[in-house]
This record gives structure tokens, sequence and C-alpha cells, in this order.
């Protein structure tokens, strides 16, 4: 699906690219975007760094286990095979944790946690599954409860008051959430395979 | 409102007297953790340098304005305003085009406007779609992400429309 929507993507632009006549201006942005790649690996290794060791330590004392009871009917809601298995249980639970509290760096290293987390139990399959849909569906429609970047954002722009986006910001994000879990639950049954649960 | 940004260092510090008090080699677990992180972080690179090469091409090729002129009319019917519209389409592709399209609207409309109050709810309230699936299922090696991708558009669709409604009830 990606590298179909990436193919129609290039295609597009080199369309527009012809009838533009930018050919120079689109043979650096190509280039442009392999050097953006690196440099936002390199900004994102240390957060993955931290987050990671920080979180094998949480483990270790049994914060993890303890916050994934806490949380334990939000997580059987939005991921029933994993609150059911418990593989990837405690990575779903530092992920929401960390969104939930809007710690906003921590998000993708925990996800990626909580993915690897997941595919554990199906190393084989390059096919995903119903819980890793629902956890990217989830953070594409960010729940956070502090979105630090668009504030900071107005408050460069000298908005009068940066924070007034947040209650709109509040509702629109817990009705997304809800709707992105259960889209991804009413259609986990009909893209379904026989090898996945 | 600002106690939010002393959560991290809050965190950081129970982490440090963790480290301190507990009987276990917490020390050792922690640079085990962190070296994954960085193996994890240095095996996304070969993923976002196809999926940043597309995203720039796409930016660079002019594809964008066209779609905005295309849009526009449908936009204004709709009642939402047209100057959203470039923000709307790169939303999904590029948090830095994203956040650079945002800064603008707020020198040009001003963050307080509808205009600006909008675009922070959108930027707020939705994230780099083509990124985060990239790189969250790059990372484990899936391939057939199954309904992955309709679902998070349509999610995210939605939700631009109703940011946009909660935008004209709310504020």
């Amino acid at each position: 699906m990606l590298s179909r929507i990436i193919g129609v993507i290039c295609v597009l632009s080199m369309l527009f690219t012809f009838l533009t006549g930018g050919g120079a201006a689109a043979s650096e942005a190509i280039l442009t975007g392999a050097e953006r790649a690196v440099s936002i690996v390199l900004t994102l290794a240390p957060a993955m760094a931290l987050w990671c060791g920080i979180m094998q330590v949480f483990r270790r004392v049994g914060l993890l286990e303890y916050l994934s009871r806490l949380l334990s009917p939000l997580i059987t809601l939005c991921f029933p095979t994993a609150a059911k298995t418990g593989v990837g249980r405690e990575e779903l639970t530092a992920c929401i944790t960390a969104n939930l509290l809007g710690i906003g760096n921590a998000a993708t290293p925990l996800a990626i946690q909580a993915m690897k987390a997941m595919k554990s139990a199906h190393p084989d399959t390059d096919t995903a599954s119903d819980d890793m849909i629902t956890l990217v569906v989830l953070n594409t429609s960010s729940f956070s409860i502090m979105p630090t970047t668009v504030i900071a954002l107005r408050s460069a722009c000298n908005s009068a008051d940066p924070f007034s986006i947040l209650l709109p910001v509040w509702c629109a994000s817990l009705v997304c959430s809800v709707m992105a879990v259960t889209l991804c639950r009413l259609c986990a049954p009909l893209t379904r395979k026989r090898d996945i649960p | 409102m600002t106690a939010a940004y002393y959560l991290l260092p809050i965190l950081f510090t129970c982490f440090g007297m963790l480290l301190f008090f507990s009987k276990h080699p917490l020390y050792d677990d922690f640079v085990t953790g962190a070296r994954e992180g960085i193996e994890s972080a240095v095996k996304l690179i070969p993923t976002l340098i196809l999926l940043l090469c597309t995203v720039s091409f796409f930016g660079a090729s002019g594809a964008s304005e066209w779609l905005t002129s295309l849009l526009a009319p449908l936009c204004e019917q709709i009642g939402l305003p047209s100057e959203l519209l470039p923000l709307l389409i790169l939303r999904p592709l590029s948090g830095s085009a994203a956040n650079a399209l945002a800064a603008d609207l707020f020198e040009s409309a001003g963050p307080d406007s509808f205009i600006g109050q909008t675009a922070s709810v959108i930027m707020g309230s939705s994230d780099t779609l083509l990124y985060i699936a990239a790189v969250y299922f790059g990372a484990v090696g899936i391939k057939k992400s199954r309904h992955a991708l309709p679902v998070a558009f349509a999610v995210m669709l939605f939700c631009i429309f109703f940011s946009c409604l909660l935008c004209r009830v709310m504020l």
C-alpha cells in the first residue's frame, strides 16, 4: 500500500515537473529529501536511545506492569489481542501514557518498541496484525494532551493566547481517537486472512 | 499550563532516584535499552530516505498548488477557507512542510484569526500520516499493511473537517 502511494506521488510529481519545467528544482529536492531522512534519524536517535533505555529500567522495577494494570480497560478496548495474550501490553501502555502526558519525542520510540513486541508474536509474517494497525491509526490522529509544537509556533507568532486552542484540540483528538479505534475494529475482520489472529 | 513542561524533568529525576536506590542492575538495563534504541533508529534510514525523497519531489513539483486550485471552489462551498488547503494537502505527507505552512498562515492571517486557530487545531489533532505508517511498519518489516492506510486517511479527513466545525462552533 505504501509503495503504491509512493508510486502515485512520483508519477504525479513527474507530470507537474514537466508541465512547470522545474526539472532542476526537482532533482535538487529529491537529493535534499535523502539528506533530510538522515538528519531526521539523527534527531530521532537520541530520543530513541533515551526512551528505550528509560523504558527498560521502568520495566525492570515493575512500573510498566503496574501502569498496564491501571490502564488495562483502555488497552482491552483498543488492543484486544495484546490484552488477551499479554504480548506487547506493557509497551503499548508505555506508548499510550507518553502520548497522554504529551511527552512528544517519546511517542515514536515507544511506539516502535510496541510494534516490535507485537511483531515478536509472529516473527515470520510481513502482514500487519489488527493491533499494529490500531496503533498506527491511533498515532496518526495524535491524541496528545499538550500539542507543544503548535503552541510554541503560536507564541512565536505573538498570539494573544497561545493556549486558546487547547479545548477544541482535545475535543477533536478525543472524537478522532474514538473514531480511529472504532473504524479499525470494524475493518479488521474484512481484511483478515487465516494466518493472522 | 506550563506545568506540563515539568513532566520530563520530574520523570527523569524519578529515574535517577531508581538508579540510586534499586538493587537491580539498572545501569546496565539502561545501556542495553538505549543501544537497542539507537539500532532501531539507524535501521529506519533506508525507509525514510525513500519516503522523504518522494515527499520533497512532490513538494517541488508544484502538484500541491495545482491540487489547491482544483479543490478551492469545493472548499469554499462547504465553508472551509481555501487558505487552509495547502496545509490540508501537506499535513499527512510532511511534518516540517506543514509546520512551515502553519507558520506562514500565522504570519499572514494572525494566530488568533479563524484561519490561524483552525490551522492550529488541525496541526494539534493530526499527525504526519505517511511518516508514521512508514516508520512504524518499516521498523518491524511489515509490507502488507491491510486496512491501515485507508482507515488512517479516512480518520484524518474526518478529523480535519471536524476541527473546522469545532472552530466555527467553539471559538
